[in-house]
């Protein structure tokens, strides 16, 4: 076991046990190793389609991260979400590839290439949540609010933010799914 | 929306999504509710207790128990994205079954195997025993969405041998067909067309 594989455990241990600090930091430290994947297997795309694959990946890691088992390490069971993550965006581009096992130790880290504010698929996803969950979205994403404060701004209870937030994620994956396949 | 972003707002969610073995808590409430409307409509065999003294016949009811069982266990650890799962062990069940079959055949002249496949209750056991799985599928396939399978297909499949299997071992209270080569053809059917229901339903339900 690598001294990476043993901090990513730790944190994601840490994350479910309701660290969100560690869980943010873990996606953070994940984030540009996916994207090294991304960008070495799909040259094809470009570094919008790019990047929303890292995305539908960081969404399948959250919306699954129950299905880890805290006793075993973390780094093959991210690296499994990875490779069936990015082998179905690519096959729903109309690419195929091969991610290979050991892909995830060997890759370099990435930074990303563009900015993708603008043109990706991401954006107008975001634009087909329901008005609601795209506010949510905006406020707890791009504004950095926490739950309580979401609340104030929408109206809303701390609970019911934290329902409704979860439930803007899950859709989020899905229309992302329906758009790409 | 940035990934920055996206990861904001991922942190920020703390609802814990409900576990595949949770979410199962369903089935046998499922394979109850099932189980009883069969059993009410048709009822249990009246000679149960003393017929399931013969081997072969505690093994006609065994043997899909013990499948249903298995094959549970595995479709629950299929979820997980990263598991490695033994399917082939699964092969002992059909070896098991066959043997039985080929005993079967060993206590009939060859001129009987025929009746002896036919029984009298074909045309009935296996959609009945279908039309029974449906339910316990409906409720297992729901929790298997929770899960993470990089096989949809094959976690479909699997997850419909169980429900196959175990509304086999609750139909297998009620008939009494004890000749090998009538269970074993037809049970064998019944389990393979719901395994076949659900591996169409994986494929489509499972993905992720």
């Amino acid at each position: 076991m690598t001294e990476t594989d043993a901090d990513w455990s730790a944190l994601m241990r840490a994350a479910n046990g309701g660290d969100t600090r560690a869980y943010g930091r873990l996606l953070r430290l994940v984030t540009p190793v996916l994207r090294g994947i991304v960008r070495a297997r799909g040259r094809a795309f470009s570094p919008e389609a790019q990047e929303d694959i890292v995305q539908d990946v960081l969404l399948a890691i959250h919306l699954k991260r129950h299905t880890w088992r805290e006793d075993s390490p973390v780094k093959p069971w991210l690296y499994a979400i990875a490779r069936y993550k990015v082998i179905d965006a690519f096959r729903a581009r109309g690419q195929h590839v091969q991610v290979p096992i050991e892909d995830f130790a060997e890759v370099l880290p990435a930074e990303p290439q563009a900015d993708p504010t603008e043109r990706s698929d991401a954006l107008k996803i975001l634009g087909q949540l329901d008005p609601r969950s795209a506010e949510l979205l905006k406020a707890v994403g791009l504004d950095g609010a926490d739950a309580g404060e979401t609340g104030r701004r929408l109206g809303m209870s701390e609970g019911a933010v934290r329902v409704a937030l979860h439930r803007a994620l899950k859709r989020l994956a899905e229309l992302r799914e329906r758009q790409v396949s | 929306m940035r990934t920055d972003d996206l990861i904001r707002a991922l942190a920020a969610d703390e609802v814990k999504p409900a576990s595949v073995g949770a979410r199962l808590a369903l089935l046998p409430l499922a394979l109850l509710m099932a189980g009883a409307v069969l059993l009410g409509i048709i009822g249990i065999r009246p000679d149960l207790g003393a017929a399931l003294m013969a081997p072969i016949t505690a093994l006609k009811n065994l043997l899909p128990l013990a499948l249903g069982l298995v094959a549970l266990v595995l479709a629950v650890r299929m979820a997980r994205p990263d598991a490695t799962v033994p399917v082939a062990g699964l092969i002992a069940f059909p070896l098991v079954a066959l043997a039985l079959f080929a005993y079967g055949l060993s206590q009939m002249p060859m001129a009987d195997w025929g009746r002896g496949v036919m029984g009298h209750s074909a045309a009935f056991c296996v959609p009945a025993i279908v039309l029974t799985a449906l339910l316990p599928l409906v409720a297992s396939m729901r929790a298997m969405r929770a899960g993470a399978s990089t096989a949809p297909k094959r976690s479909g499949a699997l997850t419909g041998l169980a429900c196959g299997a175990l509304s086999t071992a609750i139909y297998a209270l009620h008939c009494n067909e004890d000749n090998p080569l009538f269970f074993v053809t037809w049970y064998g059917l019944a389990i393979l067309i719901v395994s076949g229901i659900g591996a169409v339903l994986g494929r489509r339900l499972l993905r992720w």
